[in-house]
């Protein structure tokens, strides 16, 4: 702070001593009644006032023009802006296109194995009634016969079955590995954004917005329509505006008499 | 509860519609259909005699308060129960819905024990 005020001090001091120099003369020439000089020397510490505020006016004008043109000359920001962004979007859309593939084919095998086990289960639930049958003595001869087949048939169903389920527990597996790639595409779009923002920033400064509390500017930006879908909220979201769980959803509803 | 009932699951995210159509089915409820949003949906509603909505709320074209809206309109449907499943939590939105008239509201992500509990609750109440 010590080291900024400094240079305007020795300005002050400079100034003082003209003003103190031509408010001398001033002086001399009211008790010598030289009116003539009189006028010359008020022009003057007029003059002196007028020119000492063009010169500040001149510095803070060099100084946005100065921050203007380093930001219009910053490469970086045209690069941001017509590569960077459509390829943050293209990223983006990706994912969601990755992510959706990996749901639908952990879906199917999903749906695949329960119908197998569904088939299995029916199975063996038959079976298990014609068993306790022959243990009780009721099946002939012949029906057990018959048994003895299906139970056969039925070891050998399970185990291919079970290579079944197997494979599709792979696939769920497998699927997943959208995780990894889309983790890095996220990471670089995030990287992307973080340097967007500094620049916002820096755009901000310039413009002397920066003054504007950052409330006030939140404030503004979320003037917001209750009826309107804003889709999910962060974990971290204000309690107060936001249900975080199904029980804070259930305990308001209750309170509506729900 | 009747497990024959005739349910239209409204949802813009396929994924979503083939999750929630599982978890009904697993809880013993078969006779579903689909839609991707309250447009699709509407015309569905009045000529397909279903007995349930499920509606997501957050979808392009007609979202699902409107939706909703739109069915407590009808003489014909307003007295079908609704069901929202959605991500839209603000306390703002819930208070909305259950003003617009809905039967449920589960928040996403939910869980299979959640949405059979407030289908449940729902009809419970409708019988009594």
């Amino acid at each position: 702070m010590n080291n900024e005020d400094k240079p305007e001090v020795v300005e002050i001091t400079y100034l003082t001593q003209a003003y103190m120099n031509r408010l001398q003369s001033l002086n001399s020439a009211i008790e010598s009644k030289d009116e003539e000089t009189i006028i010359n020397i008020v022009g003057e510490l007029t003059t002196l006032r007028e020119s000492s505020l063009y010169q500040e006016l001149g510095m803070l004008t060099r100084e946005i023009h100065d921050s203007i043109t380093n930001f219009g000359n910053d490469e970086r920001i045209a690069q941001l802006a017509n590569e960077d962004i459509p390829d943050a979007k293209e990223r983006l859309n990706f994912i969601v296109t990755k992510t959706d593939e990996a749901a639908h084919r952990t879906m199917t095998a999903a749906e695949e194995t329960m119908t197998v086990m569904d088939g299995l289960s029916v199975e063996a639930d038959a079976m298990r009634k014609r068993w306790s049958q022959f243990r009780n003595r009721e099946l002939s001869k012949t029906e057990f016969i018959l048994l003895s087949d299906e139970i056969t048939q039925f070891f050998e169903s399970v185990g291919l079955q079970g290579s079944t389920v197997n494979s599709q527990m792979t696939e769920i597996m497998l699927a997943q590995d959208y995780q990894d790639i889309t983790g890095q595409m996220i990471k670089q779009v995030v990287t992307m954004v973080k340097e967007v923002e500094e620049k916002l920033v820096r755009l901000v400064a310039i413009s002397g917005l920066a003054d504007v509390p950052a409330a006030v500017k939140k404030e503004e930006a979320k003037v917001s329509n209750g009826e309107k879908a804003e889709g999910p909220q962060l974990p971290s979201a204000d309690k107060e505006v936001v249900a975080s769980s199904q029980g804070d959803v259930d305990d308001l509803l209750a309170s509506l008499g729900f | 509860m009747n497990k024959d009932l005739k349910i239209l699951i409204v949802d813009d995210f396929s994924t979503m519609r083939r999750i929630i159509k599982n978890l009904l089915r697993e809880l013993g409820f078969n006779n579903t259909s689909e839609a991707d949003d309250g447009q699709t949906a509407l015309p569905m509603l009045k000529t397909g005699k279903f007995d349930f909505l499920v509606t997501d709320w957050n979808m392009p074209g007609m979202d699902g308060l409107a939706l909703l809206k739109s069915v407590r309109a009808d003489p014909n449907l307003s007295n079908m129960p609704v069901l929202m499943v959605t991500a839209e939590a603000k306390r703002e939105q819930i208070v909305i819905a259950a003003g617009a008239g809905v039967n449920g509201y589960v928040v996403k992500p939910f869980t299979a024990i959640t949405l059979n509990e407030k289908i449940e609750k729902i009809f419970n109440r409708l019988e009594k």
